[in-house]
């Protein structure tokens, strides 16, 4: 007998009034809208939250060992104020921090036991027209010029989010930032962002488009 | 002056002649200030720690390792908020099968609010002043005073069922409340 709804609800506003984690099962979804409401008032309750000294301190340990390629510059700690003592910064800006923006090459995807994925013929890939497809895991955007295809990575390079095509600007967009890249895969911003992974891809003798993928 | 890593004199400090640059040690103390807010902010949308420390640690872990030197200095904060609002769309959408666009609301990128304010407790408030006056008492008995079903039945003097039923129907009530940002 499947459950009540009421009684699925008041499931999980128990286990948050009680600071548990959100156990969520399949059947759950429905009342969706009503659970994620749940989730806000229950943190209310609570009031503006801080994390606890031992997760801080783990976290503080992960970032510590992370590879440091200076994430955090000494101008833009100065310039952003995130709580460095004050004083006289003009001088030390003109020193250091503004160097022109940084080129980075792209990288290409080459999947350790990959094999090469059928995604179309030639004439499915208008020319100028970026379509996404699909080779098992990777994902990418290919894209026709004249008789050759190139295809880039169909993830943005700055953050872990899926690009769409933006067909009236014909550009690749990021919708978790809205920054743009170009369909070779380079940053459309002033402050260029690293460019997309390219992904292998290669048209047959019978005019097929294939992908490289796993 | 003081070169990076030195401790400059408590004294020249306090009369700001002395600027300090990021050591390693504290650039942490810098991305763990910043984590702090993501931290409240996940935490409002979320409701338990758990879960929040968890989505916390997988925002640091994203993009912490991929901030650049010279970013902008917006750059920090907006980033870390970025990818909090793209772990936080996973984590609904693999437990309920939601898509972003749906999470929308849920996670406009509003400025945060300094650690220590309670800007999602009076959003809470302007939702609950939406609803019908039994659907808004069920609520703030349970959710903001903490009330048992059944100290909350006592109160409304109704029966656990009925409340069970009015805190579902309350709830969609509330999902339903529009406000403006």
């Amino acid at each position: 007998m499947s459950e009540k709804p009421e009684n699925r609800l008041e499931r999980i506003v128990s286990d948050l009034m009680r600071g548990r984690r959100l156990k969520l099962r399949p059947k759950d979804a429905e009342e969706k809208e009503a659970i994620i409401m749940a989730a806000r008032l229950a943190a209310t309750r609570q009031g503006p939250q801080r994390m606890s000294p031992a997760f801080r301190q783990a976290l503080g340990r992960q970032i510590d060992a992370m590879p440091r390629d200076g994430w955090v510059s000494r101008r833009t700690a100065l310039v952003a104020g995130l709580g460095i003592a004050a004083g006289t910064v003009g001088g030390l800006l003109a020193g250091r921090g503004l160097e022109g923006p940084q080129t980075v090459a792209a990288k290409e995807i080459v999947p350790d036991g990959g094999e090469w994925f059928p995604v179309g013929t030639l004439e499915d890939f208008p020319i100028g027209t970026a379509r996404q497809v699909r080779a098992g895991a990777i994902g990418a955007f290919v894209t026709r010029t004249d008789d050759s295809v190139l295809a880039v990575s169909s993830i943005c390079s700055d953050l872990p989010c899926e690009l769409w095509w933006d067909a009236k600007h014909s550009v690749l967009a990021c919708p978790c930032h809205n920054k743009t890249f170009s369909t070779e895969g380079r940053s459309n911003e002033a402050y260029p962002l690293p460019p997309l992974d390219t992904v292998k891809v290669r048209i047959t003798a019978e005019g097929r488009v294939e992908v490289f993928g796993i | 002056m003081t070169a990076a890593g030195s401790q400059p004199p408590e004294e020249l400090r306090r009369r700001g002649e002395v600027v300090e640059f990021p050591s390693p040690a504290r650039s942490t103390d810098i991305a763990l200030d910043e984590l702090e807010i993501v931290y409240a902010f996940i935490y409002a949308r979320v409701g338990n720690r758990a879960d929040a420390e968890d989505l916390t640690q997988q925002v640091a872990m994203k993009a912490i390792p991929r901030l650049r030197e010279n970013a902008p200095p917006s750059a920090i904060r907006g980033y870390l908020f970025a990818t909090a609002r793209s772990v936080l769309g996973a984590f609904w959408s693999v437990r309920l099968g939601l898509s972003e666009s749906e999470l929308r609301e849920d996670l406009a990128m509003i400025p945060p609010a300094p650690v220590g304010s309670d800007d999602s407790g009076e959003r809470a408030r302007q939702i609950l002043a939406g609803l019908s006056d039994n659907y808004r008492r069920v609520l703030e008995l349970r959710f903001l005073h903490g009330y048992s079903l059944k100290e909350v039945a006592a109160e409304m003097k109704s029966t656990v069922g009925a409340v069970k039923v009015m805190q579902l129907r309350a709830l969609r009530a509330a999902a339903k409340v529009r406000l403006d940002e």
